[in-house]
């Protein structure tokens, strides 16, 4: 059976690919064990794959379902084979993995998948006897619903106090716990500017404002100086202060 | 034909879906055995072979459908058109929803041994599987059963008209079966 499977279990796999015959690892499972045709060792999914392709260029056409069966399908192999090789070295490294438990529990899991499987086809026999039939399904005239507001109570006022509220502009957002922000960086950067002139050397913590958003712009600021070459940044550890200092001989200024 | 049935005829012409016993009781204001007795009558009259319409019992009530021997004519006439076939995939997903519904999506996915989101999403589309609120469970996970257009669609009266799932187990000889030829593959891999 499983000699001559390397060169040959691909083809029958690609053409087989009704893509319906296989729905998932169990239902794959079971008919490669029943049928006992293809040693799932040997089957070269890189092969299935690139014929697949190789198929799909040559019909010209997408079908976007049957090329999804086939990626399920093709992941399912993959996981099937990765498990396996997985399994191997499991058994090796836990001594208290039972084979014959583990073998039981897939056999469990087998028969009840199979129960459902006969199901699914004892429904699709029923789809195929009743899906056809025409029940009586036109809509009731409106005019024999039961009418359950008495006309006189509706006149054409309620009918406009109904959509006023609807037609009314509704309040603005209230957006107060939205902060302006109280610094922009065009004046930090010349807040900066003017520091270094004064000090030529000041650090972070002592210029940076409270609020946490005007800090980030400080920041930026500081960098945008860096950037432009006007200063130098020191920090001598992680997390610590920021050392600014002018450069000696002033690029050019910006802003 | 009893006056009650004829009443009942004439609810049964006008309505677009099928009836409940109840429902007819309380219309016509008639004990649910009377109905059922009328309604008896009626199916009589109705039987298959008869007219052009046949009385079937669906969906959780009684309802008017066309005989199957003159469907291809109302097709002709109306333009409708038998619903899409549902694949192997799909069908198997419904069977799963139908037996163990409400069922989570993973719950499925246990059963199936894969995923099942793009058939679960399929099955919704054609509106034979709807969402029936959500697992009391970690994550909240939506449930799923099966919808009324469901059992009419598959000619089932009521959920309890589904064969039991227990007449679907594999025979003992073909549980050995499985298990001799998992043997077989686990040795053969051995070595």
């Amino acid at each position: 059976m499983r000699a001559d499977v390397t060169a040959t279990a691909a083809p029958p796999v690609t053409t087989r690919l009704d893509l319906d015959v296989f729905d998932g690892p169990f239902d794959l499972l079971v008919t490669l064990i029943l049928r006992d045709e293809i040693d799932i060792w040997e089957v070269r999914v890189s092969r299935i794959i690139a014929e697949y392709v190789l198929k799909l260029a040559d019909s010209g056409e997408f079908d976007l379902d049957a090329t999804s069966q086939f990626v399920v399908l093709v992941a399912a192999l993959l996981e099937m084979k990765s498990r396996l090789l997985l399994e191997e070295e499991a058994e090796e490294e836990l001594e208290d993995l039972d084979p014959d438990e583990a073998a039981r529990q897939l056999v469990e899991r087998l028969v009840r998948y199979s129960q459902f499987r006969n199901a699914a086809d004892a429904l699709g026999e029923a789809w195929q006897a009743h899906s056809g039939r025409l029940y009586r399904s036109v809509p009731v005239p409106t005019e024999l619903l039961r009418r359950r507001l008495p006309e006189a109570s509706l006149r054409a006022v309620t009918l406009a106090e109904a959509l006023a509220p609807l037609l009314r502009d509704p309040p603005a957002p209230d957006t107060s716990h939205l902060a302006d922000l109280a610094v922009t960086l065009v004046e930090e950067l010349r807040r900066l500017r003017v520091l270094l002139d004064d000090a030529g050397e000041f650090t972070f913590a002592a210029v940076a404002p409270q609020d946490r958003l005007e800090r980030a712009v400080t920041f930026f600021a500081l960098l945008e100086l860096h950037s432009s070459g006007e200063a130098l940044l020191h920090q001598t550890r992680h997390f610590g202060d920021i050392v600014v200092s002018r450069v000696a001989a002033p690029a050019a200024v910006m802003g | 034909m009893l006056p009650l049935a004829r009443r009942l005829e004439a609810l049964l012409f006008i309505s677009p879906r099928p009836l409940s016993t109840g429902v007819l009781a309380q219309a016509l204001d008639r004990r649910e055995e009377e109905i059922e007795s009328a309604l008896a009558a009626l199916r009589i009259e109705y039987r298959p072979g008869e007219h052009g319409i046949e009385l079937r019992r669906v969906a959780g009530g009684h309802t008017f459908a066309v005989a199957d021997d003159c469907a291809a004519d109302v097709r002709g006439f109306t333009g409708a058109e038998r619903p899409d076939e549902l694949s192997p995939a799909l069908l198997e997903t419904l069977a799963v929803v139908a037996y163990l519904e409400p069922v989570t999506r993973a719950e499925i996915a246990e059963v199936r041994g894969v995923s099942s989101e793009y058939a679960l999403g399929a099955l919704e589309e054609r509106g034979l599987v709807e969402q029936q609120g959500r697992a009391d469970a970690p994550g909240t996970p939506v449930l799923y059963g099966t919808s009324e257009r469901f059992l009419r669609l598959f000619g089932l009266a009521s959920r309890e008209d589904l064969p039991p799932l227990e007449g679907f187990a594999l025979r003992a000889d073909e549980v050995d079966e499985i298990r001799s030829r998992l043997h077989a593959t686990a040795e053969r891999r051995a070595r």
